[in-house]
């Protein structure tokens, strides 16, 4: 699964610290995120779509 | 910040407590009695860094536990726990050719256990990789 978090972050101006704040997770877990690293259960790839203002299939593209 | 608070007094008395028994021995320094300090500063050290991050983390206002950070210490916790009793069970061999008293040989486990958790923590902490 990749996603376009760091797209998103940069179109609003968003620090990785300041996305972290507003999703209510660590900083390092948006790092992990963003390097496909790990895969976010619903609820958190749910409040990431809500940080960014975008919906969870804008933001987390899954590949068959 | 309270939790980190507590890690960094129980640290401090860890360091005090093994500084008390140091200045206790009466007997010459064995290299064991220098490895096991060692390894003990290692272990004081590594809850200094874990309590260094929390303070940090709530001074910024970020949360310092989230959900994937419980998953690497599950993961963390459960791979330890499995090494481990190879571990022990590699003492228990070694035990009856090696002449160590059965103290020194508990705290070798017990600080092998304490080692290989912080090895596994570091190790899951900057790899990532949770998409199993």
């Amino acid at each position: 699964m990749t996603n376009r978090i760091k797209e998103l972050r940069a179109r609003y101006m968003l620090t990785q610290e300041d996305l972290a704040k507003k999703v209510g997770v660590r900083r390092e877990t948006i790092v992990f995120l963003e390097k496909g690293k790990y895969n976010p259960s619903l609820k958190l790839a749910y409040d990431v779509s809500k940080a960014l203002n975008s919906k969870i299939d804008e933001v987390f593209l899954f590949e068959e | 910040m309270k939790k980190g608070l507590l890690i960094i007094l129980i640290a401090i008395m860890v360091i005090v407590t093994v500084g008390l028994w140091y200045s206790n021995i009466t007997k010459p320094t064995e290299p064991t009695d220098i490895a096991m300090i060692g390894i003990i500063v290692l272990i004081v050290g590594f809850a200094l860094f874990m309590a260094y991050t929390r303070i940090k983390s709530a001074k910024a206002g970020l949360k310092h536990e989230d959900e994937l950070s419980k998953k690497i210490m599950q993961k963390t916790a459960s791979i330890s726990f499995y090494v481990s009793l190879y571990w022990w069970l590699f003492l228990g061999y070694y035990s009856d050719k090696i002449e160590l008293e059965s103290h020194t040989i508990i705290g070798i486990g017990i600080a092998g256990m304490a080692v290989l958790f912080a090895g596994f923590w570091f190790y899951f902490n900057y790899r990532g990789r949770f998409n199993d």
